[in-house]
């Protein structure tokens, strides 16, 4: 074993041949993170396009079709490029050294999973470039519209495709992970939040992202062969699209915060100094969530036309979901009940987190009431929504994920003051920006317009403010990253004084071969 | 085989079922449709309809058209409105004429409402999702055959038949004939 291993050192290339060819998941999940990054200042750049358009009513600095291409790609890109990889390189980089095990089961599949990514991304904006501009009917892809666009659809499709081959390469080799390389005595029902959550995202993605390759298929052959899934001139049609992509959209949306859970289940107990609270309540409670979100899709699109039993049963069902939800909140807060609190970074972004959340989570189940959906559907009212269990919840738990295990991953510990800033400027402008969109909503400003009428001005103003507020402060997330990096402070194994689990035994950084002895759990 | 290897297989093949069963919803759909009548799409025919003493109750259907995408056609039902019996069969038509000064390929989808009466009406013939070739300035009358099913709730009164015809000469445009 030992020989065999001390071969595996002397093996690995350096310089980019390194990154190219690596099959530790060590390499891996540093990629999936900095392609990530990437993305989300991509991603943002776009998001601060929108918001500069709509600082004031009128038409200034986009005209109204690259304003559509904006939105589209924005949203497609913070899901696929910024969210799931930052999530999936979390999952790279902590769950072998959570389980206890060598590195992921299937190593050469982890590395095309990742560098598929980063052609597929490429590939979805160069479209940008196109005669006709990126695809620009919402990220939904919505037909009829969707299949009236320019040449961008097939490329934008193409990618979907490869995206999503991308993460079901990823689920597949975390479920063979967890499921046969646990250290001997972790047994399923001992293994930290954070595998249990990606277990079941896994799960997840490998159910529905096929459907969603099924769905941009049919709206691939149906603009270029002739077929009529959803042309209703060909006797389809069109709702059935919206059917099949939300029976993919809300398991997907699960697959963007079930991580997120399982991060800020993790934070919670260190920076409190007790073990979590309801474990198994919170296992259950994530597999409910994950079971539920097969069939509520339809809360996405209560305004279709719905036979009156069917609104019913989908917002009796959206409406359960709030029960193993508020299970998790109700467990975070009892595990932070008389426990000996300190409030470091990563702690404050998981107390942020729980806040916020919350409210993303409430405003979701006053949509889910169907009478009232139909006032707010497409809306600014579900942009603040989405954007609030998204932003300070899913990429709050990756920032808070980063403080957290950045001091394992380099063996360096940040600036907790400037962490502690960016902690504050972050959370203080994402609610100047995405608080005003609920009442703009409300009084009924609908989404994905360049334009608006002139009583919503100054709400959107102040949004525009926050956002360009926001976008600044991720600037200094960026330096502290590279202040870390570029220091010589270093941190100790455990780092955190009430951290518990596999990954802190382990020296930091942990070296390139880590449990190549499994390690013994009790 | 290895259990990592297997636990591999066992997922690939699930993701291939996945993605084949996003192809299966979509009979799933045309099927649920059917049985709650959404889409108003129309029943299908039997022997068993035509009935030789229709009962005393008479239905109004109506009809009506649109054309989608401002397509060059004009296109109206030759009679607004027919007082019909259930259990009867009944021909009515729709004129079809292209405005443009060059063939066009037309193809008609038809709707019923109220959609959860669209099952009790049937249609023998019908024009709908054929593809009619129109010459240019060339009128034609497309003929419809009904036949409303005598189980047809009491409560309903009348109902709507509605065509609405788009041009498919851009996708299908090589099927014309000289």
């Amino acid at each position: 074993m030992n020989t065999d291993a001390d071969h595996l050192h002397e093996d690995h290339k350096t310089g980019i041949m390194r990154w190219i060819t690596t099959t530790n998941h060590k390499d891996i999940g540093t990629l999936y993170l900095f392609l990530s990054l990437t993305m989300f200042f991509v991603g943002g750049a776009m998001a601060l396009i929108i918001r500069a358009e709509l600082f004031q009513p009128g038409l200034q600095l986009v005209n109204p079709d690259f304003f559509n291409q904006m939105t589209t790609m924005h949203a497609l890109i913070m899901i696929f490029g910024a969210l799931m990889p930052a999530l999936v390189g979390l999952a790279n980089w902590q769950i072998p050294l959570m389980i206890g095990a060598p590195d992921m089961a299937l190593p050469r599949l982890n590395n095309w999973s990742f560098w598929i990514l980063p052609f597929a991304l490429g590939m979805l904006g160069s479209t940008l470039f196109f005669e006709g501009g990126a695809p620009a009917a919402g990220w939904t892809l919505y037909p009829p519209l969707v299949l009236q666009g320019g040449d961008a659809l097939p490329y934008a499709i193409f990618s979907i495709h490869l995206l999503g081959l991308s993460s079901i390469l990823g689920a597949i080799n975390i479920i063979a992970t967890i499921l046969n390389m646990r250290a001997p005595g972790m047994t399923l029902m001992k293994m930290p939040m954070f595998v249990w959550t990606w277990l079941i995202t896994a799960f997840l993605l490998i159910a529905v992202m096929p459907v969603l390759a099924g769905a941009v298929t049919m709206l691939l052959t149906d603009r270029f062969f002739g077929t009529s899934f959803f042309t209703a001139s060909g006797g389809g049609d069109p709702v059935m699209f919206q059917h099949i992509f939300w029976f993919f959209g809300h398991p997907e949306v699960y697959i963007l915060i079930l991580p997120a859970f399982g991060v800020i289940s993790t934070i919670i107990p260190t920076f409190s100094r007790k073990k979590l609270f309801g474990y198994d309540s919170m296992v259950y409670a994530t597999a409910s969530i994950a079971l539920l979100s097969f069939i509520v899709w339809a809360h996405h699109m209560f305004t279709v036309g719905m036979p009156l039993a069917g609104e019913i049963f989908f917002m009796m069902t959206t409406m359960l979901i709030a029960v193993p939800t508020g299970v998790k909140v109700f467990n975070w807060i009892a595990t932070m009940w008389k426990g000996s609190m300190t409030f470091e970074t990563p702690m404050l972004f998981s107390l942020a987190f729980i806040v916020l959340f919350t409210i993303g989570g409430f405003s979701g189940l006053m949509m889910a009431i169907t009478p009232v959906d139909f006032q707010y559907h497409d809306t600014y009212f579900i942009v603040a929504h989405f954007h609030y269990v998204l932003v300070p919840g899913s990429v709050f738990a990756v920032i808070a994920a980063v403080y957290f295990w950045l001091p394992k991953w380099t063996g360096k510990m940040y600036d907790e003051t400037l962490g502690k800033t960016h902690f504050w400027l972050t959370t203080i402008f994402v609610n100047i920006t995405f608080f005003p969109q609920h009442f703009v909503g409300l009084a009924g400003m609908p989404r994905r317009i360049p334009d608006y009428a002139v009583q919503f001005t100054d709400f959107n103003a102040i949004s525009t403010i926050g956002s360009f507020g926001f976008g600044i402060a991720q600037i200094l997330f960026l330096y502290i990253l590279y202040k870390t990096l570029k220091q010589d402070v270093t941190a100790d194994n455990k780092v955190w004084e009430g951290a518990e689990g596999l990954e802190w035994t382990l020296p930091s950084p942990p070296p390139y071969h880590s449990f190549e002895e499994p390690p013994k759990v009790e | 085989m290895n259990k990592k290897i297997k636990t591999y297989y066992l997922l690939t093949a699930f993701t291939i079922f996945m993605f084949g069963f996003s192809y299966m919803l979509v009979p799933i759909y045309e099927v649920f449709c059917e049985i709650t009548g959404l889409n108003g799409k129309t029943g299908s025919i039997n022997s068993t309809l035509v009935i030789e003493k229709p009962v005393e109750r008479f239905v109004r259907v109506q009809f009506t058209s649109n054309v989608i995408n401002s397509a060059p056609f004009k296109f109206s039902p030759g009679k607004k409105e027919m007082v019909i019996q259930p259990g009867k069969i009944y021909t009515t038509f729709y004129t079809l004429t292209n405005q443009s000064n060059q063939p066009l390929l037309a193809t008609a989808n038809p709707s019923i409402t109220p959609g959860k009466y669209a099952e009790y009406f049937k249609k023998i013939e019908c024009f709908c999702f054929t593809h009619q070739q129109i010459n240019a300035n060339e009128t034609k009358e497309l003929a419809v055959q009904f036949i409303v099913d005598k189980k047809l709730p009491s409560e309903a009164t009348s109902l709507v038949l509605a065509y609405t015809m788009f041009d498919i000469t851009k996708q299908l445009g090589y099927k014309l004939e000289k």
